[in-house]
């Protein structure tokens, strides 16, 4: 990602949008007994497109935020989702993706560890009371929810953050398709 | 080939983050109510609660739509002329049973009034809900109703049907309201009217079922009977409720987890997914005064 003013404020104003939707909407719509959770899907998006070091620091501010207008214990979510940003940003350095439908499954497994690793850090920290084994289908709702929104969030936040990116996953897949003919030397392209 | 240097930035910004994480949680559980980071989760609160009132009412129809499709999931397919004439009918319709459902809803609030066990030395000031936590462990809710209304950290909230949970946390424009089915929450309750004491804990995760428990041993208790806040401070609790306020019906009683855990299964009367209006009982006369302080400031 290229770092710069534009860059900062759009990821700002897509973080703070996407947890007032968060709370004022989506948090209210229950599903089959759970609701989409756009906010880590957002830091996976930025992570995907942006790399390991701006996804953990757009999680740690989505954590920071979260935390700060939910009033809930400060700190706990910034580690997740910091911990979610860099390892979607490390797989999209290591592995170089570029399928058109990968969003889907990054954006569910980001998910997976989002509500899992906070589910953790929930029970070592502060919750005494009993659990509900109805937890883990609220956590599996949640998943798939997230699954469905994926493609349009990370479509969205693509169009968003590309005037900032240094390198964009699918121009890359578009570059490396190989070409559909090729003629005599000197008239590739022209499909003679 | 890799950069070595990047290699080692990129593992520093984590460590810093997650640094940063634990200092946080590490400095939050430490400090006192009023500490940095408490004072930071009122400021940045205060500062949004307009624009979460806002965006609340904005997306009001988005969540109508929602609701009202959780509750038709089931309906056959029409045909496409049909659909346009039904389009129309349901927004409409989407709307009216929202405006009954809030009408239902602050008529069963009124209800709970009259009930002659209710507490009578409060003061209920009507709020609407603006915001919810968005995780189960979290269970809790802001309103639109603060400080300048009279509102107190412990106050008791109630909804249509019973007890919901308390304030935790006020700005002058919003508060912050834990619901009783929050992992830290404990509701010093009784058994109407034998008088089995106990103290309500929820199940996290699981809306529809509450525990009593620490009921004195041997003690016996039936199915169906109601549960009412018991007005004393129980070692296991933090906060008062007044006594009276009903919070569910005992809804199952194993003889055995009775004599084991000493708790049985309490279904809340309060709907608490779908809470759109409250009621917080604050002390009778502190919201007058309130009032009187804002009209006399100006």
């Amino acid at each position: 990602m290229i770092l710069s003013v534009g860059a900062f404020v759009r990821v700002a104003a897509l973080l703070l949008v996407a947890v007032v939707l968060q709370l004022t909407a989506l948090s209210q719509i229950d599903i089959l007994g759970g609701h989409a959770d756009v906010v880590v899907l957002v830091v996976a998006a930025v992570a995907y497109y942006a790399g390991s070091v701006p996804g953990s620091a757009t999680g740690f501010a989505a954590g920071f935020l979260l935390d700060l207008l939910t009033g809930a214990t400060m700190g706990a979510s910034s580690l997740v989702l910091t911990a979610v940003g860099y390892a979607v940003g490390r797989f999209r350095e290591v592995r170089d993706p570029s399928h058109g439908l990968l969003p889907i499954p990054v954006g569910a497994a980001a998910t997976a560890g989002w509500v899992t690793a906070f589910a953790a850090v929930s029970l070592m920290l502060d919750i005494g009371a009993r659990v509900s084994p109805l937890v883990i289908r609220d956590m599996i709702v949640t998943v798939l929810l997230n699954a469905l929104l994926a493609l349009p969030v990370f479509t969205g936040c693509r169009k968003l953050l590309r005037p900032s990116l240094a390198v964009d996953p699918l121009e890359l897949r578009r570059r490396r398709r190989a070409p559909r003919e090729a003629g005599p030397i000197g008239l590739r392209g022209l499909e003679v | 080939m890799y950069d070595r240097k990047a290699v080692r930035r990129r593992r520093a910004v984590l460590a810093v983050f997650v640094a940063l994480s634990i200092a946080i949680l590490t400095a939050y559980f430490g400090e006192s109510g009023g500490g940095l980071f408490h004072t930071l989760q009122r400021g940045a609160q205060e500062a949004f609660a307009p624009i979460e009132t806002g965006a609340t009412r904005a997306l009001k129809p988005v969540r109508d739509f929602f609701g009202w499709a959780g509750d038709t999931i089931d309906a056959k397919d029409q045909n496409a002329e049909l659909k346009r004439e039904v389009q129309q009918l349901r927004s409409d319709l989407a709307e009216a049973q929202t405006s009954l459902r809030d009408a239902n809803q602050l008529k069963a609030i009124a209800a709970l009034h009259e009930e002659n066990y209710f507490p009578r030395s409060t003061e209920p000031v009507t709020a609407r809900v603006i915001a919810r936590s968005p995780t189960v462990w979290y269970s809790s809710v802001k309103i639109d109703k603060g400080s300048g209304d009279g509102l107190r950290v412990n106050q008791p909230v109630i909804a249509a049907g019973g007890l919901v949970g308390k304030v935790t946390g006020v700005t002058s424009g919003t508060a912050e309201v834990r619901l009783i089915t929050d992992g830290e929450s404990g509701v010093s309750a009784q058994v109407f009217p034998q008088g089995v004491s106990g103290v309500v804990r929820p199940e996290v995760g699981n809306l529809e079922n509450l525990l009593l428990e620490h009921i004195e041993s041997g003690r016996r208790v039936t199915e169906g009977t109601l549960v009412i806040t018991s007005g004393f401070t129980s070692s296991k609790t933090e906060s008062l409720f007044p006594r009276g306020i009903p919070v569910g019906r005992v809804s199952k009683v194993d003889l055995d987890e009775l004599e084991t855990y000493q708790r049985v299964h309490v279904e809340p009367f309060a709907d608490l997914r779908r809470i759109d209006i409250v009621q917080v009982l604050t002390r009778r006369g502190v919201a007058q005064e309130a009032a009187a302080l804002t009209e006399a400031g100006g």
